[in-house]
Parts: structure tokens; sequence; C-alpha cells
């Protein structure tokens, strides 16, 4: 179990992250109460991990042999490359911190899945971009149907509370479905666990970092999307649902925070707003860059690190 | 389906509906108020009227303090709660202007010379049909009864008889042979029963806004 540790720890940070992408609207608007979002939350998260998170397992694992060594190597250097970029200010994205950890391991190994690979990055590429589309039609659906409904303040309000918190249960959801693999995808490779029980655990590892940690990050980043007006902030999460949910089906793990900021921009060019400032979309870029690049130097190092031997002289 | 999960929402609904209906009744006492004042003069059953008044107007108060205070414990999405706020603040004024015209004949000891009252009876007639028209429009809007628009511009023309009316009555006061400080006093509560319609009319157009700030 406590080989598990790293990938467990990884999980509890993403799911006290994350949830806010999906829930953090409705909670810090007060919309719903932080205990059912919380609760909602890890239990659609724990039913995506279930349901749909092999995929996305497969594809992690696939991308190099893991020995049961390396795969706690992959898991520590993922968690430390996520938890020191968010202390020292950095873009990080948890789902480039395992690939690039993964890659780390790959190279020592000197075998690496380069098709996998290719793809990986392909979809990290797509994800902003794929929020930004979405959103733009997700938007256009939303506001025809409700243009068409005439609706009073309370009932129009009353609409939005219930979507805001289906939109958010189907992101939980998604979210489980496409991160599972980040947490636990390297101890199938290890052949440490099945796939069945690696979403398992990555689920409930997830599902405790929501229940436990989450409420915070969902109150302050919850208010930036409010900043938009809750219309426009249902469509950004529904949007940023489905973009992370094809995802999942297509078996490649992405950052929920980079669909998100996909989704605002697409909100912000419907209603010809500068919703997004240069600089994050910069940290986008510099994070596709940045976050495998320190991850792979971790998994080296620490593999370097449980290679040295004490030689008296 | 989901009706348990939304009670407190039904609840700020049937309060607000609760305080037009407590507006439509201290507007029915300042009419009689008014008109006792006109065909009596000061006395008792017009204080009575103004006292009546006064306690309606205390009452929307209370009420309004109410759904502001069921409003901020988790009903509706902030915006929403702004809006129906600032209605409530700005419907409120056309209470405290009622109050205040009657206050001040009643404080002031006012008395309407004869070559006016015609006209001011008109004045207060066009200003309460305006109160109507903002009422019926404020239930139309959270009862989706009518279509709002025609009503702002109905309401819109009132107010522009209203003011027409108020220069009138204001010319006629200074055209008059009247003390300089009653001319003053009149002039003070000619703007002061003006205020009413003028207020129903800023109503009118947040209602306006509100609605079409929620087309997407």
């Amino acid at each position: 179990m406590t080989s598990l540790l790293g990938g467990i720890f990884l999980g509890w940070s993403l799911g006290a992250n994350d949830a806010a992408n999906v829930f953090g609207t409705a909670v810090s608007s007060r919309m719903i109460k932080f205990w059912t979002a919380a609760i909602l939350a890890s239990c659609f998260v724990l039913a995506g991990a279930l349901l749909e998170g092999q995929s996305g397992i497969e594809t992690l694992k696939g991308l190099t042999r893991f020995t049961y060594n390396q795969a706690i190597i992959a898991s520590i250097a993922a968690a430390c490359t996520v938890t020191i970029m968010t202390l020292i200010g950095l873009p990080v994205s948890t789902s480039q911190a395992v690939v690039g950890a993964i890659l780390g391991v790959g190279i020592l190994n000197r075998q690496l899945n380069f098709a996998g690979l290719g793809k990986v990055v392909v979809c990290w590429v797509g994800t902003p971009v794929g929020g930004m589309v979405l959103a733009i039609i997700v938007y256009k659906l939303l506001a025809a149907i409700a243009n068409s409904m005439n609706l009073n303040i309370f009932q129009s309000d009353i609409l939005l509370r219930l979507c805001l918190i289906i939109a958010g249960s189907y992101g939980a959801y998604a979210l489980g479905a496409n991160n599972v693999a980040n947490v636990t995808a390297v101890f199938v490779g290890a052949g440490m666990l099945s796939t069945s029980a690696a979403a398992l655990l990555g689920g409930l590892s997830i599902g405790l970092g929501i229940l436990t940690f989450s409420k915070k990050v969902m109150e302050t980043v919850g208010q930036k999307l409010v900043r938009l007006d809750p219309f426009s902030a249902l469509a950004v999460v529904l949007a940023q649902a489905v973009t992370v949910h094809i995802y999942a089906l297509v078996g490649v793990p992405v950052s929920t925070s980079q669909a998100v900021i996909g989704a605002v921009l697409g909100v912000g060019i419907i209603k010809g707003v500068n919703t997004i400032r240069r600089r994050t979309l910069v940290n986008i870029f510099l994070a596709w860059f940045i976050t495998p690049f320190v991850a792979s130097v971790f998994a080296l190092s620490i593999d370097f690190a449980t290679h040295l031997r004490y030689i008296p002289g | 389906m989901f009706k348990f999960l939304f009670k407190k929402e039904r609840q700020v609904q049937e309060l607000i509906f609760k305080y037009l209906d407590n507006l439509r009744k201290t507007q029915e006492h300042f009419e009689k108020a008014m008109d006792c004042y006109f065909d009596f003069g000061l006395g008792e059953n017009c204080d009575f009227l103004i006292a009546q008044t006064h306690k309606f107007e205390s009452r929307a108060d209370d009420l309004r303090n109410d759904i502001i205070e069921m409003m901020y414990s988790k009903v509706l999405i902030p915006e929403s709660r702004g809006d129906i706020f600032r209605l409530l603040e700005s419907i409120d004024l056309i209470l405290d202007h009622f109050e205040a015209v009657l206050f001040m004949i009643q404080g002031q000891k006012i008395e309407i010379p004869d070559f006016i009252v015609v006209d001011l009876r008109e004045f207060i007639r066009v200003s309460l049909e305006c109160c109507d028209l903002v009422i019926r429009q404020v239930e139309a809007y959270f009862k989706r009864t009518e279509d709002i628009k025609p009503l702002v511009s109905i309401i819109d023309s009132h107010e522009s008889r209203c003011d027409h009316l108020e220069r009138e009555i204001v010319s006629k006061i200074f055209d008059s042979d009247m003390d300089p400080f009653q001319k003053i006093q009149f002039k003070e509560l000619v703007s002061q029963i003006g205020e009413i319609s003028d207020q129903a009319d800023h109503v009118s157009r947040s209602v306006y806004i509100i609605n079409i700030k929620r087309r997407v």
C-alpha cells in the first residue's frame, strides 16, 4: 500500500484542485452548498473512473515499460512536480506532469512509444482549442433554447441552477473518466494493480481530495468564472465537461483547467469581449513544455538517487 | 419534480406578490386620504387615512426586509438577488413619496387654493394611474402574463403628461397674487407629487432592463 502513496497523493491533489472547474461556479455563487457539490462530485468522479477510466489507463501504461520501482518513481516525480510548481506559482497540469514522469522512465528504459506520445501531445494542444470551439457551439445552442422559453426570473434561476448541478455532475464524471489514468496508470504498467483496481483506487483518491481539500479552491477559482455571468459560466462548465469526456473516450488524460480556459475564450469570442489575458495563454503554452520537462528531470533524478551506493573510503 | 428543492424561491416569489398587494393598498389609502382632504380638508377622517397609509408603508418596509433576508439565504443567483433588491428599493421610493406628500399636507397644514384643485386632482389621478400600470408591469414580469414592453411606453406617456401638468400648476401658482411664501410651499408640494410618476417611470425602466438583461 505504501508504494501506492505517490499515486494516492497525486489523486488527492488532483481532486482538491480540479473539482473547482466543474462545481466552482455553483459553490462560489452560493447556488448550491459546498457539501452537496463535494458529495455529487466525488460520487460522479468515482463513477467516471470505474465506467470509462480504462481507456486512458491503457494509453498511459502503453507509453513505456515499467518495473515496480519505476512506477513508484514516476508517481512520486509527478506528485513532486505538481506540488513544487504550484508552490512557486508556475503553470502546471497533472496530466502533463504524469506524462513527463513516464517520459523520464522511458528515457531510462531507452524505450518509448512515440506513436502514443504523439497522440497525447496532439490532444494537449486540442484541449483548449476543443474547449473554445465547443463553448461557442454550446453557448449558441443554450441561448437559442433559453430565448425560446418564456421564463420569469425565478424559473430561469431554478433552471440555471439545475443545469449547473447537472453540468457539474457530468463534468465530475468526465474528470474521473479522463484523469484517473494520471493517478494509477503507472501501477497498472508495472503489474501492481489490475485496470479496474487502478480505476477504483484512482477514483477514490480523487474523491477524497474533493471531500477534504477542495472548498477553498472552489470558492476562489469559481469566482473567476462567476465574473462572466451565470449563463456564460454554465456554457463554460458544459463545454469543458464535453471536451474532457471526448478525450476520455479517446483515451488521453488532459488538463481540465486548460479546457476551461479554452471555453472561457470561446464565450469571449461570442460576446465580443476579451475574457482571457494574454499571460494565461502564454502560461498554457509554457505548461506544455515546462511541466513534462521538470517531471522527466525529477524522475531521472529520483532514479539516480535510488541507485547511489555508499562506498566507505 | 424538483419542487421540494426550490421551496425558498417560491416563498420569495409569494412575498413579492404580497409586497405588490401591499403597494396597491398603500396607494388606495393615499388616494382616499387625498380625496378626503380635497373634499373635507384636514380633520379626523383625513388623519386616520394618513395614519393608515403610513401603516401600509411600514408594512411594505417589513415585507421588503423579509424578502431581502430570504433572498440572501442562498436563494437565487447573485445577479438576480441584486436586480430584485434594487427593484424593491426603487418601488419603495414610490411609497415614500406617497407618505411625504401626506405628511407635508398634514405637517404644514396646507390649504389648497380653489383655482388649482381641479388641476391637482387630475395630476394625482394620472400619477396614480402610472402606479397602477407599474404594479401591472411588475406582476407581468414575475408571472409572465403579458408583454412588458408596451407598458413601458404607456407609463412613459403618462409620466410626460404628469410633467406637463406639474409645469402648468406651478405656472398658475406663480401667476397668482398669493403670498410668495405660500407660492414656494405649493411649488414644493406639487414637486413632491410629481416625484410619484417620475419614480414610477424609473421602476418601469428598471423592470424593462432586468428583462432584456436576461435575454442571451
